[in-house]
Formats: C-alpha cells, sequence, structure tokens
C-alpha cells in the first residue's frame, strides 16, 4: 500500500526554485532513502511534505489524502512526523517536556515515554535536563523520541547523521530497527550515501532540486549512486 | 525610620510597578514584539473599572479586577487575532511596532472622545487611608493588598507557565514557532490567549494603581514608560525580573519625592538609564 506519493513537486523561496517535478513514493512498512549534496533540495523537500513551505505546486499524498495546501498543524494530525535537521529542540523546555510536547497530536499507538525511554535510556536519566546540557547524540535522541511520541506512520529524519561521531550514528540507526519493528516507515534525508543505502529500502538522489536516480537499495550500487550524487 | 518607611512604601510600590510590566514581559517573551499599546490599554482598563463602578455603586472597585480582567483578556485576544497576527510572524519587527503605536493612538483619541481628558480616580473610599502599624512604622493597608495581589498574579502566572501543558506550549512556541506547528499547535491561537493574558494582567495594574493616582487619557505614555523600564531593568521576558525591576523602580522614585517633591519619577529614569548602561541584558539577564 503507497503511504507517501508526491507527483512533479516544484518548490520555490521567492524567485528561487528550488525543486523541479519531484516524484517520490514510499510504501507502507518501507524505508527510503534520499540522499545528495548540500543544496540539492533534500530538506526543502521534507518541508514540503510537512507543509513549512508554502511556496510550492504539485501534488503530495499521503495516506489517501491530498495535504499539499494543508498547514503544518493540520498535516501533522495525520501521522507524518519530521526529525528537522539541527534537531531544533525547544531550549527552554525539558528533555520529557520536549518528549510531551510530541505528543500533543498523539495518535493511537504504542510510544509512549516509556517505549522511548526504552529506546533510548540515556534519555531517561536526562529527563530533567535542559536540551542544551546533553550531548549532539543524545540531542538526536530526544529529536527523534519527540518525533515518534505521535505515533507516526512516516517518519521524516533530516541528516541526524551529520556532525556526530561514527558511534553514535550507528547507536541511531540501530534504533530504526525496533521503529520499524512498530510498522513506522522511514525516509532518510542524508549526505552520507553508504550508510543510508545500505539502511533503506529504495534510494532517491537528488542534485539541484532534481532526481537524478531511484531504484532498490540492493541493487543500484555505490558507484552508480556516487556519479548520480556529484552529477558526474 | 523616615527612610526605612520611604522603602518599604517604594517596596509596596514597586510590586504596582512589575503588574504594569510583567504583561509586557510576556508579549516580549513570547512573541519578540513590543506591544506600544499596553499603556493604552492599562488606561483603558481603569476607565471602564469606572464605568462599572458607576453602573453598580455600592460595589467597592476591588470587586470590578476580575470583571474588567475578563473584559480586558477578551480585548487582548480579539487585538491579537485582528490585527497583530498578521504582522507577527514577518521578518521586520518594526511591523508590529508600528501596528501597535498605530492601535495606542486610535485608543487615546477614542478615551478621549467617550471619557473627556478630565483627571479621574477610582475611590477605594475608607480602604485608600486605612494603615496599620508594624514595628514603629505606620503603613497603608491598600498598598499591602497591592503586593500581595502582584505577588500573588506573579506566582500564578509562573505556576502556569512552568507547570501546565498551556505553560509548556507557550514556552515551546515562544522558542521556536515554526518547530511547534509539527507538533499541531497553531502559532497564532497561542499569541491570541497570550495577549489575552497580557492585557488582563495590565487591566489589574491600571485599576489598582487608578486606586492610588488620577488618570486621563494621555496616561497611557507614562504608563508604558514604566512598564517598558521595569521590562527592560529587569531583563527581556523574565517575569521575576519585572516584578524586582518594578520594585527597583518604585524605591527610586519615592527616595527620589524625599529629595526632592517634584521629580521623583526622574530618579526612577535616571536609576533605568544607569542601569541599562550597566548591566544591558537587566538584572536577571536576557532570553537568548
Amino acid at each position: 500500500m503507497t503511504l507517501l506519493e508526491v507527483r512533479a513537486l516544484d518548490a520555490f523561496y521567492g524567485d528561487f526554485q528550488a525543486l523541479f517535478g519531484l516524484s517520490v513514493r514510499v510504501e507502507a512498512g518501507e524505508t527510503v532513502a534520499l540522499i545528495g549534496a548540500n543544496g540539492a533540495g533534500k530538506s526543502t523537500f521534507l518541508k514540503c511534505l510537512v507543509g513549512l513551505i508554502e511556496s510550492k505546486r504539485g501534488e503530495i499524498r499521503f495516506g489517501g489524502e491530498s495535504i499539499e495546501t494543508r498547514p503544518a498543524e493540520w498535516i501533522s494530525r495525520l501521522g507524518l512526523s519530521l526529525v528537522p535537521e539541527g534537531r531544533l529542540l525547544f531550549p527552554s523546555l525539558t528533555v520529557e517536556e520536549n518528549l510531551l510536547m510530541g505528543a500533543l497530536n498523539r495518535r493511537p499507538g504504542s510510544w509512549r515515554l516509556d517505549t522511548v525511554y526504552e529506546l533510548f535510556p540515556i534519555l531517561a536519566e536526562r529527563r530533567r535536563q535542559a536540551p542544551n546540557a546533553l550531548s549532539g547524540g543524545q540531542q538526536h535522541m530526544v529529536a527523534i523520541g519527540r518525533a515518534l511520541m505521535s505515533n507516526p506512520k512516516l517518519l521524516l529524519c533530516d541528516e541526524i547523521s551529520l556532525g556526530l561521531a561514527p558511534v553514535v550514528v550507528d547507536q541511531i540507526y540501530q534504533s530504526f530497527t525496533r521503529v520499524r519493528g512498530e510498522g513506522v516507515s522511514i525516509v532518510l534525508v542524508e549526505q552520507d550515501v553508504k550508510r543510508a543505502s545500505a539502511a533503506a529500502d529504495r534510494v532517491y538522489c537528488l542534485l539541484k532540486g532534481r532526481i537524478t536516480l531511484e531504484g532498490a537499495a540492493r541493487g543500484i550500487g555505490l558507484d552508480r549512486l556516487s556519479r548520480a550524487y556529484f552529477g558526474a | 525610620m523616615i527612610w526605612i518607611e520611604t522603602i518599604v512604601n517604594g517596596v509596596l510600590y514597586g510590586g504596582l510597578y512589575g503588574l504594569l510590566g510583567v504583561g509586557l514581559a510576556l508579549i516580549v517573551g513570547v512573541m519578540r514584539v513590543v506591544n506600544l499599546s499596553h499603556g493604552e490599554f492599562i488606561v483603558l482598563s481603569a476607565f471602564i473599572g469606572v464605568s462599572l463602578a458607576r453602573v453598580f455603586p455600592g460595589i467597592h472597585p476591588l470587586f470590578l479586577l476580575l470583571p474588567v480582567a475578563l473584559i480586558a483578556f477578551a480585548l487582548g485576544f480579539l487585538l491579537q487575532s485582528v490585527l497583530v497576527n498578521r504582522v507577527v510572524t514577518r521578518p521586520d519587527p518594526f511591523a508590529a511596532i508600528l501596528l501597535t503605536f498605530g492601535v495606542a493612538v486610535v485608543m487615546r483619541n477614542l478615551m478621549v472622545e467617550v471619557y473627556g481628558a478630565d483627571p479621574r480616580t477610582l475611590p477605594a473610599g475608607r480602604l485608600a487611608h486605612a494603615s496599620v502599624g508594624v514595628g514603629g512604622l505606620s503603613i497603608g493597608v491598600l498598598p499591602i493588598l497591592i503586593l500581595a495581589l502582584s505577588v500573588a498574579l506573579f506566582t500564578a502566572l509562573q505556576l502556569i507557565l512552568r507547570h501546565t501543558r498551556f505553560g509548556r506550549i507557550v514556552r515551546a512556541t515562544a522558542d521556536n514557532r515554526d518547530v511547534v506547528r509539527l507538533m499541531g499547535v497553531n502559532p497564532g491561537r497561542v499569541y491570541n490567549v497570550v495577549m489575552g493574558l497580557s492585557l488582563a494582567l495590565a487591566s489589574v495594574a491600571g485599576m489598582l494603581l487608578a486606586m492610588r493616582t488620577a488618570f486621563t487619557p494621555y496616561s497611557g505614555v507614562e504608563r508604558l514608560l514604566i512598564a517598558f523600564e521595569v521590562v527592560v531593568l529587569g531583563g527581556l521576558g523574565t517575569f521575576w525580573g519585572a516584578m524586582v525591576g518594578g520594585i527597583v523602580l518604585g524605591i527610586a522614585e519615592l527616595v527620589g519625592l524625599r529629595f526632592d517633591p517634584n521629580a521623583g519619577p526622574l530618579y526612577a529614569h535616571l536609576l533605568f538609564l544607569a542601569g541599562v548602561l550597566l548591566r544591558p541584558n537587566g538584572l536577571f539577564g536576557a532570553r537568548t
């Protein structure tokens, strides 16, 4: 069953066009990687999905519903949850309060405070601390936990490996096994071609706002992906 | 002894100044906007109190605080939803400042039209002159009540913001109004309630001040000046900072009156200036 279907999506920042006719599909239970260099349009694409960019045209259907003209606060109720680039936690809230913010739009499901703490036990120890007192990896865990608290159908992760030590990135990617086990589909936006394609079922490669390559992650080959990534 | 009494009275007066500023601090802290019509709403609340006192002549003005606060809340909600929300998300902060300046000018002229320019007060009856003796000092009952009410309102505001779901949403919206949208929160609706709360607090301050001093439709500028000094001196967007800022200004004004009966506010303004020069982020630091 198709969970997300994007057709011919264009996006704009004023007069500047950032995306050109993007068509992307995510099936239920699938993990899809969106890879590309800086400025390829990956984050813009995610922002279009969650309703943070209004200047766009094309069709976005989520769970069969058309959402391209809907505001972000409405879309979030459907089960589309973003882990934003740079985490964007709320600094004046504690770790636990940040997680509870994610539960404002709670849909039925298994993700609660205790299951998030089970996934990331360190957060239970740091629950009363401000997010700024946490390491970068722990802040990413809070951002993922906050997104999971709404019990999403689709989790959108924007550059979660950026600026983190490889061992921390491994830990975060391992947590996705449990997340997928709960039936959550995932879109991974990454610059790390190798890691993202290893974790995904299917891959899309973006270059200057256009899709240059798509296919099953297993058969696509790192060389082909690297060429598409650099536009060679 | 006279100086101790002056300082005690300054503290009591300053609590009211803090209340004048806390609503403004709330708006600055949550929306990063300075509401230049804050002073006019303080004065309007006092006029609404005068009107209600005329309709219900036997009722003490203290009992009119709640209905006036509810009316002010509704006015704040309307102001925000109809006007300020149109400009609050613009990157240019002057848009909201100019808009509220326009609202202030219109309100001032409307109040002159409706109520006239004569000075008014809210008669507090025997309470205005009642006093208690504490350790050889004579302290007014009304100022004590006003300080107690100010502290109670500050505490209630703090408890709401720290320990309720609504408070969590307000703090998160103040941190990042785009990210809260991803959690289903409409920042505009949060701002509506916050502006309502801000003006409800301002209305209480306006009513209490009107029981102590006369006011005219032109008093808004003076009230805004005090509120602004309180907010800046305490630290932009910090609530207890506003309370302490108010008390510091209150003491400075009354001490100044002892030196020169015509120049009390001058000493408060000079202290504000010194405070800005020495601690630009205010006594309690600025929010980042």
